[in-house]
């Protein structure tokens, strides 16, 4: 049984307009998507800006209302239940924010930071938390004096750190990581990568990995998915993408992966101009009046994508 | 553009509604009715109780509410028990006396707040900026009040070089031009005082959007191409900045109206506002009702005004 | 190690206040001096006033005595006396003393409604948010003065708590409006998302993550509001609809000058009030125009 379970999951925002403000559109943010996520495994959401990969994982987590579909937590359905703070699911799956500068409240010390989710759920002494937190803050590499400190004392890859000992406070099963390195330096973006990948084998940690960069997914996930306008496109394991990306959108942004060879350039330039030339000439069989993709359908039992009907 | 007024109209109204109702509630809860002012106390008082119920007094408060808006819209708003003559008549002999004295002061409060702020904006960290800052600072805090009974006591008082009260001097017969003259003469005064003191919120706003502008890109290439520099303010800066203060004028309507009760005291000008407070003095409450309604109403429109001008002039503040 | 160990075991936890808004706003002033120098004035009035009230006897301060009608300031009254025989100088203190406190009352409470219905307003949203702030717009339009003044000749029993309700009645919108604006920049931070994921409540959210960041503002906002509840129950006395006249306040001090005899003539009844006003107003401006230059400068910076 998959750890988590999203059947259909659709997240329509309303859209106000004319004199009385009345609903006069949706925008759908997410239509339609299903994804298993094994424990232990590391699920990657890919797509460009406003395809909705962020918007699933928020509804996941409840902070998006979600208007269909569900959600399954080990088999359980957990509804609107994390719409509710005290959701017995909201131990089991956390998030980590991307950006390490607002989800830190500037006024609060780094211990209450870390403390808050501890204070929610545990009863616990002051020095037993204070323990706590020291622990947690050793886990991800910050020194036991860093609690009487201010977010603002520390770098973006520290608070980072922070985010994620606060996430993993509660021992978590599944940890929603929402692009957690794109707003760091290139040069720290891999020592929390790898930092976040020794911390899910230590507490076999399950991520659903949010990105839109495919070399950090490729580094990270055993398993994608593509997703282009509120729904999937292909979805596979990391091989199946990599090696045999099967719809015309995967291949083209698999050729815009820069290759740092510059011998490879102008092969390189030669293939994507390919790949754009299929991709336009294909585009309206792929995708309909909307532009939105078809449904999946299966080409091995890990491999699914939105192929057209053959014919 | 037409959407964001008509969106606009409608939110008044409302306002209008709400408005009646305070003013109503204001109007039930002030001591007396409409029969404190037309009977002889040595009426008997079965006759009153009769005509209490004639008037629709006792009628349930909704009926009541709706027998006073149907009247108040037709301009009724019942007798003043103390002129004995219907409120509107009585507000219609004070009315122009006020809206002159505004009128004075809103030209004078711009004659003063433009040239300031050009000044304190384009020359902005000079010694003259310093005096004009320094001048806001001081009309920020002041309260009206104090500073026009300084006005009256020094230029009236002291040097009497203007009038200590009234709205024209004695004996001249209206339409006369010494009459226009002398009006003018004892406005003078209290419109200066007041636009002393509401024209520094406009020079301290159009300081700051001129300094603000200065430094946007549209002003750097107009100069880049070598446009001279008054040319640059008055082509691309004062276009700019100049227009939404012309907008605020409805929403200073608010601030004159609290302004005109204060000024028309001190300076004893028989307008509205002093005709509000002798009213409550004397209990006249018919006429204190009618013209909350009236001020209410003023304010209401004023805001109105200047939010269409405001978003016509300016996308960027229309109301969503 | 050994280090940090001992670090654990030693320290005593002790809950402190978030990064003290006090102390940034107070390290502002200090660097500002008129704005200091305002703000010592202003301590040595507050002290003096509550002290001094103390001693004086306030009775006789306020009981008429026929023979020292409209004295000139002496060695005995030192601010002289007026219509009614009565120690001007007494009468500025315990004048200024009620001024300061009603404003300060009057602020709190607007303080305090004007916060929860901003907060609420602006962090739920909504239809009820929209409502709330089509009400308060409403009410922001409206000549609060007349209305004031309407209801304060409406009330049967007339006291100096009725008066501080009706000005708080009418006074809390703008603080709320302003609260509101700032709530709804604040919710859309991601720390707030991050603690509904973390598994606090809305209420918590509300008071102890979002709350702290409107500190200054609220600060700010508070002490200018302060200066115009002193300016507009001083007005209002002087109109004859604020303090009744056995409470006297600034306002009562200055409405002597309506007679033309004493507003030429005997400058001490009137002047001294007037002069402290201004200077009082001048002083509570300087700290809070310093205070908003503070927190708008931070604000660009981020």
């Amino acid at each position: 049984m998959a750890l988590l379970e999203v059947r259909e999951l659709k997240v329509h925002f309303p859209v106000y307009g004319g004199v009385f403000r009345r609903v006069i559109d949706r925008v759908k943010a997410v239509d339609g998507v299903s994804l298993n996520i094994e424990a232990g495994q590391t699920y990657g959401l890919v797509g460009e800006s406003g395809s909705g990969k962020t918007t699933t994982g928020r509804a996941i987590i409840g902070l998006n209302p979600v208007t269909s579909g569900r959600i399954l937590f080990q088999g359980e359905d957990i509804g609107d239940g994390m719409r509710r703070s005290r959701s017995r699911f909201r131990r089991d799956i956390q998030m980590i924010f991307q950006d390490p500068y607002s989800s830190l409240n500037p006024k609060k010390r780094v211990l209450d930071i870390v403390a808050e989710p501890l204070r929610n759920f545990e009863r616990l002494s002051a020095a037993e938390e204070k323990r706590r937190v020291q622990e947690l803050l050793a886990q991800v590499g910050l020194s036991a004096e860093t609690i009487h400190k201010y977010p603002h004392e520390f770098s973006g890859g520290q608070r980072q750190r922070i985010g994620i000992a606060r996430a993993i406070a509660l021992k978590p099963r599944l940890i929603i990581a929402d692009e957690p390195v794109s707003s760091l330096d290139v040069s720290v973006q891999a020592q929390v990568l790898n930092f976040m990948q020794d911390i899910q084998k230590e507490l076999n940690l399950t991520y659903l990995f949010i990105s839109h960069d495919l070399g950090i997914i490729r580094h990270m996930c055993d398993y994608i998915g593509i997703m282009y306008k509120g729904r999937h496109v292909e979805q596979g394991t990391t091989r199946d993408i990599f090696e045999n990306p099967q719809h015309i959108y995967t291949k083209r942004l698999l050729a815009a992966i820069p290759d740092l060879d510059p011998k490879q350039r102008e092969i390189r330039h030669r293939q994507r101009e390919s790949v754009r030339l299929e991709y336009e000439e294909a585009y309206s069989r792929y995708f309909d009046d909307e532009g939105l993709a078809c449904d999946l359908k299966p080409l091995s039992t890990t491999h699914f994508a939105a192929l057209p009907e053959r014919g | 553009m037409w959407k964001t007024i008509l969106r606009r109209l409608l939110i008044m109204i409302p306002q209008i509604i709400l408005l009646s109702v305070l003013v109503f509630i204001l109007a039930k809860s002030l001591p007396g009715d409409a029969l404190t002012g037309m009977l002889d106390p040595s009426v008997d008082p079965s006759m009153l109780q009769e005509q209490r119920e004639k008037l629709g007094l006792n009628n349930p408060w909704h009926i009541q509410y709706w027998d006073w808006i149907t009247k108040a819209v037709q301009g009724d708003f019942g007798q003043s028990f103390r002129f004995k003559m219907p409120v509107m008549d009585l507000i219609g002999q004070r009315i122009n006396n006020t809206i002159w004295l505004s009128l004075v002061t809103l030209v004078l409060t711009y004659l003063i707040a433009i040239p300031l702020g050009i000044i304190s904006g384009r020359y902005h960290d000079t010694w003259g900026d310093r005096i004009i800052t320094g001048y806001t600072y001081l009309g920020f805090a002041a309260p009206l009040f104090i500073f026009a009974l300084l006005m009256l006591w020094i230029f009236g008082f002291h040097f009497q070089m203007f009038p200590t009260g009234g709205s024209v001097a004695p004996g001249l017969a209206p339409g006369t031009f010494d009459y226009m003259v002398s009006k003018i003469y004892h406005l003078l005064l209290p419109a200066l005082s007041m636009a002393l003191i509401t024209t520094v919120s406009t020079v301290q706003y159009l300081r700051s959007e001129i300094i603000d502008i200065k430094q946007k890109d549209f002003v750097l290439l107009a100069r880049a191409k070598g446009a001279s520099e008054s040319r640059v303010y008055t082509h691309h800066i004062l276009r700019n900045s100049l227009l939404p203060i012309a907008a605020f004028f409805g929403f200073e309507i608010t601030g004159l109206i609290g302004g005109t009760v204060f000024i028309e005291y001190i300076f004893s000008y028989p307008g509205m506002g002093q005709l509000f407070l002798n009213s409550i003095l004397i209990r006249d409450f018919s006429v204190v009702t009618a013209l909350v309604l009236l001020y209410g109403i003023a304010s209401i429109l004023g805001s109105l005004i200047s939010d269409i001008i405001l978003g016509i002039v300016d996308p960027r503040i229309r109301i969503k | 190690m050994d280090k940090a160990s001992r670090l654990v075991e030693d320290e005593v936890y002790e809950p402190s206040a978030s990064p003290s808004s006090w102390q940034i706003l107070w390290r502002e002033i200090k660097r500002d001096k008129l704005a200091l120098a305002s703000l010592i004035f202003l301590g040595i009035v507050v002290a003096a006033v509550y002290g001094v009230s103390l001693i004086l006897d306030q009775k006789q301060i306020v009981t008429v005595d026929l023979f020292a009608l409209y004295q000139p300031p002496s060695s005995k009254f030192w601010l002289g006396t007026d219509y009614g025989g009565r120690d001007v100088f007494g009468q500025l203190i315990i004048g200024t003393r009620n001024s300061l406190s009603i404003g300060i009352i009057v602020t709190v409470l607007t303080g305090v409604i004007g916060i929860l219905a901003g907060l609420i307003s602006g962090y739920f949203g909504g239809t009820v948010d929209n409502v709330a702030m089509r009400v308060v717009d409403f009410f922001m339009i409206l000549p609060t003065l007349m209305i004031v003044i309407a209801f304060v000749a409406a009330v049967p029993k007339y006291s100096v708590v009725s008066f501080s309700l009706i000005m708080t009645a009418f006074l809390w919108m703008g603080i709320a409006r302003l609260i509101r604006s700032k709530t709804l920049q604040e919710r859309e931070l991601e720390y707030v998302k991050a603690s509904r994921t973390l598994g606090s409540s809305h209420l918590k959210i509300m008071f102890t993550q979002v709350l702290p960041n409107l500190s200054s503002i609220i600060i700010v906002t508070m002490t200018l509001n302060l200066a115009a509840n002193i300016g507009l129950e001083s007005g209002l006395s002087f109109l004859g609809f604020g303090f009744p006249e056995s409470t006297p306040s600034l306002g009562t001090l200055v409405s002597y000058a309506r007679n033309p005899q004493t507003l030429e003539f005997r400058w001490w009844i009137w002047l001294p009030a007037s002069l402290l006003i201004l200077v009082l107003m001048l002083s509570i401006n300087n700290v809070g125009q310093a205070l908003k230059r503070a927190t708008d400068a931070r604000q660009r910076r981020g």
